[in-house]
């Protein structure tokens, strides 16, 4: 390697992007501001396909038959995130889960809350693939039509 | 050059309001689902699906990941190639040659209106030690370009002006074209300078739309059609990357890729072999340019041809009847719009904007400032 | 079919590569892998390359950017880009360059300089903007999720999976110190793993890939050609490539189908029915530990759930019946847009018998492997000294 130190030339690029939800996108987003999970049954495998999508992506068929799904479900997996980068949404660490929520056939994704992270073993334990878990809305007034209308999914105990 | 056939082509309607309202992945999906409408070709059916995009023209990393499924790539073998889709359609042609695959999906997309402006995004081909600084973009090499051009050959503005007048007038008979009007080459000079001397009527603008292709072997075309439209001939080639390393009007990028094709295609006499042309023009001076470089006439003939009336719709060989990329302008979807425009010319399901009698059709791309980088495709019967 | 044979391979030193600007690291590969096979730029009949999404490294279409880098001028170049399955994808089209009969001599460079930006943010945008995007944005937690339910689908312990992941890291650590290109090179232990900061749970520290510069050049050739380029072409005998549907919650993780099917096309077309007998060393992708388990059995190299047993065994090991990753794999070494294509790079040095000290004797037959996108897609290449 050299022994010239190489000039290191900084550079930030601010690049503005609208990009439009779509129709259906569209749709499903505005439910969220109802408090409904929405999804779309395909015609051909009859799956409940969440988010709400304009076609089956295995079938390749339009899928225009609307379906509300449950806000509880059963957690499938989940990570505990701990490292950082630029713009992340949230500070770790956060829990991020899969969730197959009641009457959907795809899993869901979205933090998991409500549960200690002072500890990450502690809260590891805490945690079990297959525990059920429930949507935690924000209040109406404050939703905006966007995903973070579930705040979190919460641990619960069901009978 | 083995035998691949271009079985359908399909394109969403790249000005309409729908276009512009649906997201990424359903325009791909509407072109790709219409050409299995069309055709009675199954999902099961295709064995590849080569698409094509570039991540900063969607704002999305591996912008093919987002529309993966919607190309109908589920448990398929889908590359992507960025930045012009031309080369998307090159790439499944090799792959069909190969023998390795019988039936090839080509599919590109870009929505313009969803990112940033060409001059952004152009404006970051360049490196970040030395040219970047100077804010150079797809236009103002074009404007370097255009000035030298006018100096060696003294071609006037208006001479120029025509060829926006030229093909956006063309793209009156064409319902998918983008931008359709009837201008004069007043209209042309009375827009502002966007970098001297070329003027904004002069600029492609950003548009919206997705296109999708079907490409089979020899044997599979049979399924299809009786009068399949062939390949005949394929080249592309790129130039050295600083703009001062280069030779603006030499373009040596598309000479290469013009020879490579024409040899492929047995083409000798470009000027009276290619019926029709569907080049991509960035800006006006390029079209003039890339006449010269594809042998449609001498060296500093360009503006000649054009003045003539021989790149009309009725003259000798008609060049853009679609209204080319001053007209309609998905950045990287614009190459696979070109091929699929020459392959409705030979198909003769053109509409309004048929030319008669067409037997080869020659289709262009370019990326790049000045025309970095050419591809040639020739189809025909 | 024409048949198509690896002829040479050229790699930079992979690490932090502040000496040289991108395209003079790709300059490095391709000086490299010419001076491997002694053709000149003149005997290249066209070029591929790729990286990941240009934002990365903050020029928009590199390969113009890379043209001079890659001697390309007036010459035929495409550029593919995949996301981690880029060096897999790049090598693919060079292959039918080849193949179509159109070209002989093919030269494919994958690089990447990752400390000019951060992966992770760029990255973050592959995701669905109006979904998935802010949970899955950082590349650990897609494959930490997946850990925990191959766990927990198979009924295995947590820390006896740990455990294994932690052999593996201290495997393909130890390796890396036997390849002069790696970029990671430090002495570790199953204890120095197990005792790492937690990362996204369970994933550690050190289960996880680096950032790294580096650039890799292969050249491909025609059966013609390869004769006359050198003794010991590494032949393509099978290649596969499959993707999964786009939202990551939309699929099985654990049972990994494009993963399976990527390796099925490509075993068909090698006339392999025995991988574990067949296979002499795999180049698996393996930017994480726990990732690389999960293939293991995608691959067939064993049964569903028995991955952990057979890695606390050696298996998989240098010395093992089915030697994985000696070159160190992407955990030690991992300029994304290279990765995939360094996994050939190697496992034709394999059988061309110029791994040096990574060569795993009488290896004749391998495996390449690149995975990439939201969990989405995957390569496969089998590669062969018989033809």
């Amino acid at each position: 390697m050299s022994e010239t130190k190489p000039k290191i030339v900084k550079w930030d690029m601010h690049l503005p992007y609208r990009w439009s939800a779509g129709i259906v996108g569209t749709r499903w987003l505005e439910e969220l501001k109802n408090g409904r999970i929405m999804g779309t049954r395909c015609p051909k495998c009859k799956r409940v396909l969440v988010p709400a999508r304009k076609f089956c992506p295995r079938c390749f068929v339009d899928t225009t038959e609307w379906v509300q799904v449950g806000d509880k479900g059963t957690l499938r997996t989940y990570t505990i995130v701990n490292f950082n980068f630029t713009d992340q949404v949230k500070n770790p660490p956060y829990i991020v889960g899969i969730i197959d929520l009641d009457g959907a056939d795809v899993s869901f994704t979205h933090f998991i809350g409500e549960v200690d992270l002072s500890n990450i073993e502690k809260a590891s334990k805490e945690l079990r693939l297959g525990m059920r878990v429930q949507a935690v809305w924000k209040p109406p007034e404050k939703r905006e039509g966007n995903i973070f209308d579930i705040e979190y999914f919460k641990p619960i105990k069901e009978e | 050059m083995g035998k691949v056939a271009v079985v359908d082509v399909t394109q969403t309607k790249h000005g309409a309001p729908y276009t512009s309202n649906e997201t990424v992945r359903n325009l791909v999906y509407e072109v790709v689902k219409e050409l299995f409408d069309e055709t009675g070709l199954t999902r099961d059916e295709v064995d590849t699906i080569v698409t094509s995009s570039s991540d900063f023209w969607q704002g999305m990393g591996c912008s093919n990941v987002f529309y993966y499924d919607a190309a109908g790539a589920y448990l398929k073998d889908s590359p992507k190639v960025e930045e012009d889709s031309a080369l998307a359609f090159i790439y499944a042609c090799m792959r069909i040659l190969s023998g390795h695959f019988d039936a090839a999906l080509v599919v590109s997309v870009t929505k313009c209106s969803e990112v940033p402006s060409i001059i952004d995004l152009t404006g970051i081909y360049f490196d970040p030690f030395y040219l970047r600084w100077f804010g150079l973009n797809e236009f103002s090499v074009a404007a370097l370009q255009a000035q030298l051009y006018m100096n060696k050959y003294g071609v006037s503005d208006e001479l120029r002006a025509k060829v926006t007048v030229k093909n956006l007038r063309n793209a009156l008979n064409n319902p998918y074209a983008h931008r359709r009007m009837s201008l004069t080459v007043e209209d042309v000079l009375n827009s502002k300078i966007v970098s001297y001397p070329l003027r904004k009527l002069e600029c492609s603008e950003g548009s919206d739309g997705a296109c999708a292709i079907l490409l089979t072997s020899e044997e599979k075309a049979k399924k299809f059609t009786d009068t399949p439209v062939w390949v005949k001939g394929i080249g592309w080639s790129v130039d050295h990357y600083f703009v001062g390393d280069r030779n603006l009007l030499e373009v040596s990028s598309l000479k290469v890729a013009a020879k490579m094709a024409y040899k492929m295609a047995k083409v000798t006499y470009p000027r009276k072999q290619i019926d029709v042309a569907e080049i991509c023009e960035p800006s006006t001076i390029q079209e003039i340019l890339w006449y010269e470089k594809l042998g449609f006439c001498g060296e500093g003939e360009g503006g000649k041809i054009l003045d003539e009336g021989i790149t009309e719709m009725g003259g000798e060989l008609p060049v853009n009847p679609s209204g080319g990329v001053l007209s309609t302008n998905p950045y990287v979807a614009r190459g696979l719009i070109r091929i699929a425009e020459a392959a409705l010319q030979v198909m003769g399901k053109a509409g309004r904007r048929q030319i008669s009698n067409v037997e080869t059709a020659l289709a262009h791309n370019t990326h790049g400032p000045g025309g970095s980088h050419h591809s040639v495709i020739i189809l025909g019967r | 079919m024409r048949k198509v044979a690896v002829v040479g391979v050229g790699q930079t030193v992979c690490g932090r590569r502040d000496d040289v600007n991108f395209p003079e690291l790709i300059y490095e590969a391709v000086k490299k892998v010419l001076e491997d096979t002694g053709l000149t730029i003149k005997d290249i009949d066209a070029v591929v390359a790729g990286s990941m999404p240009a934002p990365m490294e903050g020029v928009n279409a590199p390969h113009l950017y890379w043209a001079d880098a890659l001697g390309a001028y007036q010459k035929p170049i495409i550029r593919v880009a995949t996301c981690g399955t880029t060096g897999g994808s790049i090598a693919h089209c060079g292959f039918y360059h080849v193949a179509s009969g159109l070209f002989d001599v093919v030269l494919v460079v994958g690089a990447e300089k990752m400390y000019e930006n951060d992966p992770q943010a760029t990255m973050t945008t592959i995701w669905d903007y109006t979904y998935d995007r802010p949970f899955l944005a950082g590349a650990p937690g897609v494959f930490a999720m997946q850990a925990l339910e191959y766990a927990h689908r198979f009924n295995i312990n947590i820390d006896d999976l740990a455990e294994a992941a932690a052999i593996i890291s201290v495997r393909n650590h130890e390796a890396a110190l036997d390849n002069p290109y790696a970029h990671i090179k430090m002495k570790i232990t199953v204890d120095d793993v197990l005792k790492s900061r937690v990362v996204s749970y369970p994933i550690r520290l050190l289960d996880v890939c680096p950032i790294s510069d580096g650039a890799c050049a292969i050249i491909f050739a025609s059966e013609e050609k390869a004769k006359k380029i050198t003794d010991t072409p590494a032949w393509i005998k099978g290649v596969g490539y499959c993707g999964d549907e786009t939202l990551f919650s939309d699929k099985d993780i654990v049972e990994w189908i494009s993963a399976m099917e990527a390796a099925k096309i490509a075993y068909k077309m090698a006339g392999i029915e025995n991988p574990v007998k067949q296979i002499d060393v795999a180049e698996v992708y393996n930017p994480f530990t726990y990732h690389e388990l999960t293939f293991y059995e995608c691959f067939g190299f064993c049964g569903k759930g028995e991955a952990v047993k057979l890695v606390k065994e050696g298996f998989f090991h240098k010395d093992g019946t089915l030697p994985v990753t000696p070159s160190g794999g992407v955990l030690c070494t991992n300029p994304i847009g290279a990765t995939g294509l360094q996994r050939i790079a190697e496992a034709a040095l394999q059988v061309m018998g110029k791994a040096e000290k990574r060569q795993i004797p009488k290896a004749e037959t391998t495996f390449a492997h690149a995975m990439g996108g939201s969990y989405q897609l995957n390569s496969v290449f089998i590669l062969s000294s018989k033809k």
